[in-house]
């Protein structure tokens, strides 16, 4: 080889290097808020597993993380898939990275105690956070009891408020989840119905917007592989993992360990096949849509092609 | 197993009993122990506290499951031997013990996870707790446990060892590496040693403070836990995160009925019950995921995962697919680069070598210069000055070699410092040199110095060569020696083709023949007319010829010319020239004449002088006795002589001299010889003598002609002779001045007898 050309072979080398070593970008701000499936995120901080290029906005509910999301503050949350679903038919393009849970209880109806099947909501006044993802729950909920939305009073409010309203007296049922659950049980609630009765509904998410995709995806994948290494802690460790989370909600290690059972946390290969196209993210979705536009919860069909993409997850996670 | 191998036991034993009585006692004590199932715990704390803590729960075992269990509480090593001898049934150990234990043989599994009780608190997970005096102020966060001395019981020990070390690594504090880890064997000697300030700080496992602090409350004084967690619901202080509880183990051979007692009797115990109470329990679990503790070790490192993991090459190309092919394409541009200029350098090392075996050995003498120092030269510099390494060369400059006054006048080194001063100018110069050889004799060269541009060097080396020239001067000399003599030679000197024409003649040629150089080119060179041809031939045979010969010069005048003719020949021994000399040798030939005259005769009278008269006399003598004739020895002398002399001078002297001569010479024969000997004597030899009277008629007539006047200085002058004789040969043997001598006295006999007569010798004379 020539020498000088082997020394511009060389410099071009060196330069592409350095362009990607030297070139700072702003990091990836990260809406999440308190939730078990979410655990593994705060976990991952706690434990300095977060690269630089992924900064957690800590939020109080994931009302918090889609708000940021909508004021373009926010790059990625922790959201429901009906939550992206609004982003989407909003006009906010996103993608769905990574399945952090699937509830299978954790979503729950608690009610008065007189009320003791479905059918007995007809009439009551029932306290829901209709963008939330309560809100699907409580569709699925009055589909399942067969009755319409217009034959139960929707009282939309925010989860956190549930309690007080009970206290009050103003509402009959709510649709909600831990911690608000266990203290309405504590309030003297029971539980009506919860989501393992609708399995594989609803799904807890890494949200990305497609812009943040676009410009840096490597801090996506950090964000998604951060999640995993947290979630192998949450399911390796459970020992170390439940007084850290009981630590960090102020409550006892043995409601954690009942939290965990009410979420199934899907790894690796798990969310491989959930995120896949035609898989169960992107079928969900679609019937979730339909529900959300009937009921007028969004304005339009979103687009659901491409919502879930496979291409942030680790190769190689035991 | 255990129940029929131990009725099998059972009957050999009552069999042996029966037979032999002695030994009865011994045997019946082993059996019994051999009987019990043995639960072994590790001693984490004191051995006595252990079996005061565990003996009801091995009670309660014996109590649920029918069958004999017997505690033995034993550290590490003595459980591992224990187990790997098959004297154990079931373990209780820590988890990392219970990992190295899993490592060494297959186990069947955890049977369950213990729970610990403290003060109605359950907790079934497990960490460290990393603890130091209160009163160390330099000691707050791991970071300050960088070189601290570290008291901990075993490094298989998950809350006394690799629960800390764990933490303490992600703090980027190297426990493992450090040799600041003592090792106590329990975590009770752990807080001693911390307490007395043996050691900076103590690692010990969660639950064994607070233990302690019942005892002794002023430890919490004492002591300080760094990097304390705050777990909501965890009874204990904890300085690491948690791991799942101890294991309680069952180890294969133990028959899987006795396994499932154990286990429901276990699972039975109920946090209340006095043997749960004692050992400090909640009871137990079902066995909990110990994976957590196993990447605990593999990430320190420990035993059994102190062996790196075994990473494929695919899984390190899968993780770093990107690195490793930035790095492959980098290493093989090094590698490449590499090979690349390694080659170079062998070319260069290579080129470099030749070049210098080249120039050491080319026959040419070379040398490099630096400034005006000589740093290199090759084997013909060497050699050329006759010196026998180059070790005499380097180092020096060249005018140490140099004749100091070079032919041009000039100073050999004020000439040097010139010329070294243009070629560092970029100039190449060339000059002729003579240098001295090591045995001072002297060599011409023809010397060139060039500049030769070093890269990283400003001022240029200089190469300096050398051609020797020697030769070619001293042929030069001989050429120029050679036209001096041939320009300068008094003889003539010319050359001719091979044919014999001339090509050139020199100065002296010219002189000698009277002709100019036009016309003697192309002409013959003078040469005997009649063998002139011969000549060459001779010539061109002998390759010399010499010889004398006459000539004519130009104007005619005689010559004797002396020539010697060389042939010359080229190196095809075929003849080109011939070289001839020849001298003008007609004076010195007259000269050569002359002086044989005056040998050999009278300068006045003409006749033969003494000499020449003895030299006939000789020839005639043997001509006499070869011939067998007489010859007769006359001895002349004129009687009045002197006063002529006086009174005419002596011219007139001469002239009677003269004039009496040539009378005498008229009477003898032409074949006799007369003499003058010297004054006023003569001599004569007559030959073929017969006898005295034809001998002394010759001599009367000799008297009767000198007697006759003679007309000298206008004078009539009358004189005569007296004259003796003498004949040979005679009867001795005479030789010539025996005969002359006779011839005197007879004629001193005729002075005597009154002049102007003659006088025959005989013996009675003398």
């Amino acid at each position: 080889m020539h020498r000088r050309h082997f020394l511009q072979l060389s410099l071009a080398v060196a330069a592409s290097a350095s362009l990607t070593g030297c070139f700072k970008k702003p990091p990836l701000r990260t809406g999440v808020h308190p939730w078990i499936g979410y655990e593994t995120l705060y976990l991952a901080n706690e434990f300095d597993w977060l690269p630089a290029n992924v900064q957690l906005v800590k939020g109080q509910s994931s009302r918090d993380s889609l708000n940021g999301m909508l004021a373009g503050e926010l790059d990625a949350a922790a959201l429901t898939l009906d939550e992206a679903l609004r982003l989407q038919a909003g006009g906010m393009p996103v993608r769905a990275v990574a399945v952090a849970d699937v509830s299978v209880g954790a979503d729950v109806v608690m009610a008065r105690p007189e009320i003791n099947n479905l059918s007995d909501l007809a009439g009551r006044s029932i306290a829901v956070e209709l963008s939330s993802v309560s809100g699907v729950m409580l569709f699925a909920m009055l589909e399942e009891a067969g009755l319409r939305s217009d034959q139960v009073s929707v009282i939309d409010l925010p989860a956190n408020q549930h309690l007080e309203a009970w206290n009050q007296g103003k509402i009959d049922a709510s649709v909600c989840y831990q911690p608000v659950a266990s203290r309405l049980a504590q309030a003297g609630a029971v539980a009506l119905f919860d989501s393992s009765e609708i399995p594989d509904t609803i799904f807890d998410l890494l949200v990305v917007t497609r812009k943040a995709e676009e410009q840096q995806p490597e801090a996506v994948a950090a964000l998604v592989k951060a999640h995993f290494r947290g979630l192998q802690h949450l399911v390796r460790n459970r020992h170390d993992a439940v007084y850290r989370i009981a630590t960090r909600h102020d409550v006892p290690p043995e409601s954690v360990r009942q939290a965990m059972a009410t979420v199934m946390l899907p790894e690796v290969s798990a969310n491989r096949r959930y995120l896949a196209p035609g898989g169960r993210v992107e079928t969900i979705a679609r019937r979730l849509g339909k529900i959300l536009a009937r009921e007028g919860l969004i304005q339009r069909m979103p687009d659901l092609e491409n919502l879930p993409s496979r291409d942030y997850l680790p190769e190689d996670f035991s | 197993m255990k129940a029929g191998r131990c009725l099998q036991r059972l009957a050999i034993s009552l069999l042996s009993l029966t037979l032999t009585l002695g030994a009865a006692g011994v045997q019946a004590q082993t059996q019994s122990q051999e009987d019990a199932i043995v639960l072994s715990v590790l001693a984490y704390r004191p051995q006595s506290a252990m079996q005061q803590q565990y003996r009801p729960l091995t009670e309660y075992l014996s109590d649920r499951t029918g069958l004999r269990f017997r505690l033995v509480v034993q550290d590490q090593e003595s459980m591992s031997r224990a187990i790997a001898a098959n004297q154990v049934d079931f373990f209780l150990t820590n988890p990392s013990h219970f990992l190295l234990i899993r490592s060494e043989r297959s186990l069947t599994g955890v049977l369950a996870t213990l729970l610990r009780d403290w003060h109605g608190q359950t907790t079934g997970s497990i960490g460290g707790v990393i603890i130091t005096r209160a009163d160390r102020a330099d000691i707050n966060r791991l970071e300050d446990l960088k070189n601290a001395t570290i008291a901990a019981p075993g490094t298989h020990f998950l809350g006394g060892y690799q629960a800390p070390a764990l933490e303490l690594e992600s703090a980027g504090v190297k426990v493992r590496r450090s040799s600041k880890v003592i090792y106590l064997g329990n975590h009770d000697r752990v807080i001693r040693a911390v307490v007395s300030g043996d050691t900076d700080v103590g690692f010990i496992r969660t639950g064994v403070l607070e233990d302690r602090l019942v005892d002794n409350p002023d430890l919490a004084e004492i002591l300080k836990v760094i990097n304390p967690q705050d777990l909501r619901g965890y009874p204990f202080q904890v300085s690491t995160r948690l791991y799942p509880e101890w294991p309680l183990v069952a180890l294969p051979h133990v028959d899987s009925r006795v396994v499932r007692r154990v286990a429901s009797a276990l699972y039975a115990l109920e946090p209340g019950d006095p043997a749960a109470r004692a050992a400090g329990l909640a009871g137990f679990a079902p066995p909990a995921d110990y994976q957590s503790v196993e990447d605990l070790a593999r990430a320190l490192r420990v035993a059994p995962y102190d062996q790196s993991p075994r990473v494929t090459w695919l899984d390190v190309l899968n993780q770093y697919r990107g690195w490793v092919l930035t790095v492959g394409i980098l290493l093989a541009l090094l590698v490449f680069t590499t090979v690349w200029l390694g080659r170079q350098r062998r070319q260069l090392a290579q080129e470099e070598r030749r070049q210098r075996e080249l120039i050491a050995g080319w026959p040419q003498p070379m040398l490099m210069l630096d400034g005006s120092e000589l740093v290199d030269c090759n084997r013909a510099a060497v050699d050329l000055l006759r010196y026998t390494s180059e070790a005499s060369f380097l180092g020096k400059g060249l005018a140490a070699f140099s004749q100091s006054i070079q032919p041009d006048g000039e100073i050999a080194s004020q000439k040097l410092d010139a010329l070294l001063r243009r070629v560092q100018l970029g100039d190449m110069v060339t000059t002729e040199w003579v240098y001295l050889r090591s045995d001072n004799s002297e060599v011409w060269v023809d010397m060139t110095l060039a500049p030769v541009y070093v890269h990283g060097f400003d001022t240029p080396a200089v190469l300096c060569s050398w051609y020797d020239i020697t030769r070619r001067k001293e042929a030069e000399e001989r050429m120029r020696l050679a036209v001096r003599v041939f320009e300068n030679a008094r003889e003539a000197i010319f050359i001719t083709d091979s044919h014999g024409v001339v090509i050139d003649v020199n100065d002296a040629y010219q002189q000698i023949t009277g002709r100019d150089r036009q016309e003697c080119i192309g002409s013959l060179p003078p040469m005997p007319i009649d063998e002139g041809s011969a000549i060459l031939i001779a010539a061109r045979k002998h390759g010399v010829w010499t010889g004398e010969f006459r000539s004519r010069s130009r104007e005619g005048r005689r010559l004797i010319l002396n020539l010697t003719l060389s042939s010359v020949f080229d190196e095809h021994k075929d003849l080109t020239h011939f070289v001839g000399v020849f001298s003008d040798i007609t004076r010195l030939k007259e000269s050569e004449k002359k002086l044989r005259t005056m040998a050999h005769y009278d300068a006045l009278t003409g006749l033969p002088n003494r000499v020449l008269f003895a030299e006939r006399l000789h020839q005639s003598m043997a001509q006499a006795r070869r011939h067998g004739y007489q010859l007769g020895v006359i001895y002349i002398d004129l009687d009045e002589f002197k006063p002529v002399n006086d009174a005419f001078g002596h011219d007139a002297g001469d002239e009677l001299l003269i004039e009496m001569g040539r009378r005498m010479r008229t009477v003898l024969r032409e074949e006799d010889t007369l003499a003058r000997l010297g004054g006023d004597e003569f001599a004569a030899i007559a030959v073929n003598v017969d006898g005295d009277e034809a001998l002394e008629a010759l001599l009367d007539r000799l008297l009767a002609v000198v007697v006759e006047p003679v007309w000298v200085a206008d004078h009539s002058v009358a004189v005569s002779v007296s004259v003796g004789y003498t004949l040979y040969p005679q009867l001795e043997e005479l030789d010539a001045d025996q005969l002359l001598r006779q011839a005197d006295q007879a004629m001193y006999q005729a002075k005597r007898e009154g002049r102007n007569r003659y006088c025959g010798f005989s013996e009675n004379l003398s």
